[in-house]
């Protein structure tokens, strides 16, 4: 684990449910992921996010999307897939993510469909 | 011994005169095992570094000679009986300059760096935000509801003071801004998460954001009416128990439960336990007895 936790800091803690943080621009986006601008763009084209609803001039962004784009990159980097697969291995991540939630929440459920979990 | 020998093959799983095709099989496959954005043990960072440094020597033919030059000799000195350290075989490599090169999360090992050099690392294709985190926040229900500042610790002996902000829910995520993985090459850091799990309540039971809890109540009390106290969440309130409650009866105070998603709280449920004497002096016996003469009252009735 990185060694800049050590030592203790004050942070302030932010719900993250994303309702309170604003929509960013594109060079905002590149700035937190640590990346060019030509790369968050090259992402956009190949759907890994879009720009939030009814955002033209300029297009906004969720702010998750750096880590989004981080997280993509890294695969992309370091499995040596192109921008496609590394996509596609995003949205793959979250539908996995998305199911473990679920099970965390009814667990009687996902017990049930384990029976059959071959199907999917 | 200063630095501990690695053994590349090892860490690959391949035998030592394996082909740079085998090498390179190897550690996609591995790699994808171990990618710390595929696989969320704790253990996998760590694992996954280690692939990086071991596929970076071995890919490398010049890297690899010096490698297998080096495991000959050491396994020689172990033999030796003078104690000769590692630097008496290859001295202290300096590269000049002091560009450190990272790949992953984190430096290559001391024992890369003392056999190859500060900066012979080849992968390098520019900065990059480090991985989010995820770690399991455990909250009474009164630190859940009142917030404040937490220290966490964590594995590595970091620690990172949190403000929790009040009224979390169960489940719900706290970020903590670059408090996540370390970027490459100067990129920043990635986020921490943390997930809020309330502890179970000694005296609370939580269903959603009511409360329940039991309220011991006096058969007089439940028969005559009362108004007792009552614990709660940020401290004791009166409830009215009117007369004629049996046990199980639900007294609710409305928002004294936990806060709701949309804003509010929920309800503090207490319901009622009729509890008796585990011993009775003479007059209370007397007194219950007079009662069990005069009283038409058939608890059973309804089950005839």
């Amino acid at each position: 684990m990185s060694g800049r936790r050590t030592g203790s800091r004050t942070t302030h803690a932010v719900p993250a449910d994303g309702t309170e943080e604003q929509a960013v621009e594109l060079a905002v986006v590149a700035r937190q992921a640590g990346v060019r601008v030509t790369l968050v763009r090259r992402y956009v084209e190949f759907g890994l996010f879009e720009p939030c609803p009814g955002t033209n001039q300029p297009p906004l962004f969720d702010p998750r999307c750096a880590s989004r784009l981080a997280k993509a990159e890294r695969l992309r980097r370091d499995l040596g897939l192109n921008y496609a697969g590394a996509v596609l291995a995003c949205e793959l991540l979250d539908r996995i993510r998305e199911l473990e939630d679920q099970t965390r929440r009814e667990p009687d459920r996902s017990a049930r469909c384990g029976s059959t979990g071959a199907e999917r | 011994m200063a630095v501990e020998y690695k053994d590349y093959y090892e860490v690959l799983g391949v035998p030592q005169d394996a082909s740079q095709d085998e090498i390179r099989r190897a550690y996609r496959k591995l790699a994808r095992e171990y990618h710390p954005d595929l696989n969320r043990e704790s253990d996998a960072e760590e694992r996954f570094k280690e692939l990086g440094e071991a596929y970076e020597v071995l890919s490398d033919p010049d890297k690899r000679e010096r490698y297998d030059q080096l495991g000959a000799q050491w396994r020689a000195q172990e033999r030796a009986p003078d104690g000769r350290n590692f630097e008496d075989f290859f001295g202290r490599q300096d590269f000049g300059g002091d560009v450190r090169v990272e790949f992953g999360d984190a430096d290559f090992s001391e024992f890369f760096e003392r056999v190859f050099g500060d900066g012979a690392a080849a992968q390098r294709s520019g900065p990059l935000r480090g991985l989010d985190r995820e770690a399991v926040l455990d909250l009474s229900l009164e630190e859940a509801l009142a917030g404040g500042r937490r220290r966490l610790s964590f594995e590595d002996g970091g620690s990172v003071d949190a403000n929790i902000p009040a009224g979390v829910r169960e489940g719900q995520r706290i970020r903590l801004a670059g408090q996540g993985g370390a970027g490459r090459d100067g990129g920043p850091s990635g986020d921490l998460y943390l997930r809020v799990r309330l502890k179970p309540h000694p005296t609370f039971r939580r269903r959603g954001e009511d409360l329940d809890l039991d309220l011991p109540i006096a058969p007089w009390e439940a028969s005559l009416g009362a108004t007792v106290p009552v614990p709660t969440l940020t401290g004791a309130a009166r409830v009215r128990v009117p007369a004629g409650s049996s046990s199980g009866r639900r007294l609710r105070l409305r928002g004294r439960g936990l806060p709701k998603p949309g804003g509010g709280h929920g309800d503090l449920h207490a319901i009622v336990r009729i509890t008796v004497p585990k011993q009775l002096s003479e007059q209370e016996r007397d007194l219950f007895e007079k009662l069990a003469e005069v009283s038409e009252f058939d608890p059973r009735e309804s089950r005839a």
